[in-house]
């Protein structure tokens, strides 16, 4: 173990009477499996933030019918391609970390109301989740209404 | 040798002990008066403290219910073979509701009927069931409620893991403390107007005992070599369900939720055969189970096991729903400790060394013949336990006496008056240069372990559940020269901070005082009564020993002495359950 | 490992090393490691052999432990990188080599000895006592409280302050102020209980320096709590609650 956490955590409000070493972590700390899996998850943050460029350059596009058909071109690249793939992984990889997180986060009860049970829960987030995806993809593709 | 230097801390009353006892007693205290400061000094931070482990519950008469305070007095003092006195005892159950109320007030989660009121259990020796209960980690629930309630008085003042060492007296009253303090290694004086001992008791003078490492009679021995006799010494509690081995607890609250006590021909042998605990059979009283529990051993029913032999306890008929909602605890204990799922098997268990029903000589006020000085919890013998303490009836004689001894604490502080202060620094400096000479001492020939070793082996043979004379004497015998090999310990940690050695071999040779103190009681009453069972004189004799024991300390060796007990409306008969 | 063979003390005796964190702050700069060999009985848990050390090889090694039972929270130690409470983990469940270090993210006093009363300053900050406006008196008699209204609180009462959830939780390795887990969960445990009336001024504390928010769900604390306490959950629950809070109380006149 030498790697140094802040060399301020958890130190007391009146200092300690004898010479303390600092806080430490182990060398495999961040690289650990759980840990690496909650390092991509706050990591998809940049995702959503490039996401949202895109969509204000997609905003952006709409002035005129030239300015939109060079951005469908554009979007054909295999670059845009691949971000796509990445944010959509991104996305779903997220919606699965949260949903299995989300049922504690819930209080005990509301009033009279107790949240459904676990498995309940998690059915209704995918079906709300699945079905909208679905839904919005029938209206954006022409296919419905 | 370089005089030490010393700091001083002034506080009105000062608290040695942060568990359910020692914090009930300085919340009383700050309670009781506006003005005052307390200082509470214990050797671990308080949720540390050995309150934690306990499991069962707490006993209190519950309003409504077709209990009685009369019942709740009368269990006690039968269960206490007649020892208790009972002026103490009637105090203890007239207050034990209203402490267990507060303790609700302050946060306590105690398990609910579904009317929203107090749950209570059936426990061990009560005729009615009025052992309140959290789950099975009462004294988990307890300890942190005292401890978070205790947090929001400003004025008391934690000195966390400071260890004390010596006990002031000066013009022929209590002073203040001396203590190390852990961190550091410097020596601290408290000085206060009155000290309350609330440290526990000394299950470590045993190999086989649920207590945790910091149970080493550190506040018995202040007060022994104080001058303040310890009372009825010779009663130790063997908790009759421990696990072998390590000796953790599985709590009497298993038994009161029905569980069974079987030998290894998976017989219920407290119903089928007579061991004097009639119709409550798992029920009864401790002390019998654990000695019927060490007759079957010996009657070559026992299991055989890679600890020595044992009995069992079942629970399989309860079920896995009743288990996981009254016992979760235990299941959990049971397989990370000895292997074994409840909700399958049998759980092994043997009797094994748990409370003290001895201590401090105190009165119904908390209050040694020391001014000044006070004891309550397993520290104290008020004497409310007897020969034999009921389940459930400690944790609420901690709040009791703690509350007691915190009020009269501040009263006694508020007309007394200082000691010599220059005399009371001088004492501190003196017992500070014994300790750092006694701190990395390389030129010595003992070990601490090995001493500890052979110590608890003894007491074991000597002091078990059952006694004999002769090999009580023996023990006697094996200590005093023990107590000597114990002046020269060899001690490798020459450390000023954190030195846990140091602390190993001062508690020690506490440990090595209270243990000659149990076993010189242990002898020199001879009959058998309530814990104590000696095989020479298997009868009670109320016409010779109907009295408390006392051992004072001299340097010639421990002297003896007798205390009457208070008998009020039970006179002592025949204790049959 | 609960049920297993070992803990019932069968297998055979084990020569293992233990590779063991040292610091005197007297003689030491930083930290270093010392190699202990001994022999192993199988049912041992990590603090078994400590004891061993400590009693037959080096007194010198400094360790917190009390109860053995898992219930004191004195025992909290990094057991191979792992926040772990050493009364509880099986040697069974390790090779040869085991590594015992100081838990992660507090300033180390000795050897394996942790600085606390950082974790007692948050402690006490998220006020862990029941708050009314009137105080009942003991002849009242007790609240009432239904198994249900217990069974809300009840998990989030059953925190040791064994700490091994601070050791775990990667924002109290970079954000001194956070509160961390075992006091959130402490605080949001008065604030569900039905005889509590504090939950306003927690849930400042909740807003306030160490706030809630630093929390990015990394659910380490929930993963190694020996008790099953289930701090991410307090946590997130509170971020909720700590949010209602602050919007009622535009509508809702506080007195103070």
């Amino acid at each position: 173990m030498a790697r140094f956490a802040d060399p301020h955590a958890m130190q007391p409000s009146t200092p300690g009477r004898t010479r303390t070493a600092p806080p430490q972590l182990p060398d495999d700390f961040w690289s650990r499996p759980r840990m690496r899996t909650y390092l991509l998850f706050d990591a998809t943050g940049i995702v959503y933030l490039l996401v949202g460029l895109v969509a204000l350059r997609v905003a952006w596009a709409l002035k005129s019918a030239e300015a939109w058909n060079a951005l469908l071109t554009s979007f054909a690249n295999p670059g845009y391609l691949l971000f796509h793939l990445i944010a959509l992984v991104s996305a779903i990889f997220v919606g699965v970390r949260f949903f299995r997180l989300f049922p504690k986060a819930q209080p005990a009860r509301i009033g009279p109301a107790k949240p459904p049970p676990r498995p309940v829960l998690h059915a209704m987030l995918y079906a709300a989740w699945i079905g909208i995806t679905v839904v919005l993809l029938a209206i954006l593709g022409g296919v419905w209404p | 040798m370089a005089e030490a230097d010393v700091e001083v801390f002034r506080h009105d009353v000062i608290v040695v002990g942060g568990g359910a006892a020692g914090l009930r007693a300085a919340i009383a205290a700050v309670e009781a008066d506006p003005k005052v400061s307390v200082a509470m000094v214990s050797k671990v931070y308080p949720m540390r403290s050995h309150t934690v482990s306990a499991e069962g519950g707490a006993a209190a008469y519950v309003p409504g219910s077709d209990d009685s305070l009369e019942k709740h007095l009368y269990d006690t003092i039968k269960g206490s073979d007649y020892l208790a006195d009972q002026d103490c005892a009637e105090y203890f159950v007239e207050q034990a509701t209203p402490e267990l109320t507060r303790l609700e007030h302050w946060g306590c989660p105690w398990s609910r009927n579904d009317d929203g009121t107090v749950a209570t259990r059936p426990f061990g020796g009560m005729t009615v069931p009025r052992t309140w209960y959290a789950a099975d980690k009462v004294g988990f629930h307890m300890l942190h409620s005292l401890f978070q309630h205790s947090m929001r008085f400003e004025r008391i003042v934690r000195y966390d893991e400071h260890f004390v060492t010596k006990l002031l007296v000066d013009d022929g009253a209590c002073r203040g403390v001396v203590a190390i303090d852990i961190r550091t290694g410097s020596i601290r004086l408290f000085l206060g107007r009155s000290v309350i001992l609330a440290t526990g008791g000394a299950g470590k003078c045993f190999p086989f005992t649920t207590n945790g490492t910091i149970k080493t009679g550190d506040g018995m021995a202040l007060a022994y070599r104080a001058g303040v006799g310890l009372k009825d010494m010779e009663f130790l509690q063997y908790h009759p369900t421990g696990l072998p081995g390590t000796g953790i607890l599985i709590t009497e609250a298993s038994r009161g939720e029905g569980g069974y006590v079987l030998n290894a021909e998976g017989e219920r042998f407290l119903v089928t055969r007579d061991y004097g605990v009639g119709q409550k059979a798992e029920l009864g009283p401790r002390d019998m189970i654990s000695r019927a529990e060490i007759l079957e051993i010996e009657a070559g029913r026992g299991v055989k096991g890679p600890y020595g032999e044992h009995v069992l306890l079942d629970l399989r008929h309860l079920g896995e729903a009743k288990i996981m909602a009254k016992l979760p605890f235990v299941r959990e204990l049971s397989r990370t400790y000895i292997g074994v799922d409840p909700v399958y098997e049998p759980i092994p268990i043997r009797p094994v060394v748990h409370y003290m029903m001895g201590g401090v000589d105190t009165d119904i006020r908390g209050a040694t013949p020391i001014p000044g000085l006070y004891a309550a919890g397993e520290t104290a013998c008020v004497s409310m336990n007897g020969a034999n303490r009921l389940g459930s009836n400690s944790l609420t004689e901690c709040l009791v006496f703690g509350a007691r001894a915190g009020v009269e604490a501040v009263a006694h502080a508020k007309s007394a008056s200082d000691g010599n202060e220059a005399r009371l620094l001088a004492e501190a400096k003196t017992e500070g240069a014994r300790i750092d000479n006694l701190r990395g001492r390389k030129k010595g020939g003992e070990k601490i372990a090995q001493i500890r070793r052979e110590m608890q082996l003894s007491m074991e043979r000597g002091c078990g559940v059952y006694r004999r004379q002769e090999s009580m004497q023996q023990t006697v015998a094996e200590i005093a020269p023990l107590k000597g090999r114990a002046t020269d310990l060899v001690l490798e940690d020459s450390s000023k901070v954190f030195n846990t050695e140091l602390l190993q071999a001062l508690e020690l040779v506490n440990m090595l005082d209270v243990a000659e103190a149990i076993a010189v009681a242990a002898v020199a009453r001879k009959e058998s009564r309530g814990a104590h069972a000696c095989r020479d004189f298997p009868k009670r004799n109320d016409a010779e020993f109907l009295h408390h024991s006392m051992v004072f300390f001299a340097p010639a060796g421990p002297r003896l002495d007798k205390k009457s007990v208070m008998i009020g409306r039970f006179q002592p008969e025949e204790r049959k359950y | 490992m609960a049920d297993s063979p070992e803990a019932r003390g069968g297998g055979e005796m084990r020569k293992r090393t233990f590779v063991i964190t040292r610091f005197d702050p007297d003689k030491d700069q930083v930290p270093k490691t010392q190699t202990y060999e001994i022999p192993c009985r199988p049912e041992w848990k990590v603090l078994d052999a400590l004891n061993f050390i400590k009693d037959e090889v080096d007194p010198t090694l400094s360790h917190r432990w009390s109860c053995r039972m898992a219930v004191c929270g004195s025992c909290g130690m990094n057991v191979n990188g792992e926040p772990k409470l050493t009364c509880k983990t099986s040697l069974a469940d390790y090779g040869d080599t085991v590594e015992v270090a100081p838990l992660s993210n507090f300033p180390i006093i000795r050897d394996l000895v942790i600085e606390m009363d950082g974790f007692m300053d948050k402690f006490k900050a998220v006020k862990p006592w029941v708050i009314v406006a009137k105080e009942k008196a003991a002849e009242e008699g007790t609240y009432r409280q239904s198994p249900e209204q217990l069974a809300v609180f009840k998990q989030f009462s059953m925190c040791i302050n064994c700490m091994l959830c601070y050791a775990a939780c990667p924002v109290v390795a970079k954000e001194p102020d956070f509160l961390g887990p075992a006091a959130i969960a402490l605080g949001h445990r008065y604030n569900m209980d039905s005889r509590d009336e504090g939950a306003a001024e927690r849930n400042e504390v909740f807003r306030g320096e160490g706030t809630v928010f630093h929390c990015s769900y990394a659910n380490e604390c929930s993963e190694v709590c020996p008790k099953n306490v289930d701090p991410a959950a307090a946590i997130n629950q509170a971020k909720l609650n700590a949010v209602i809070d602050w919007a009622t109380s535009f509508v809702v006149k506080r007195g103070k």
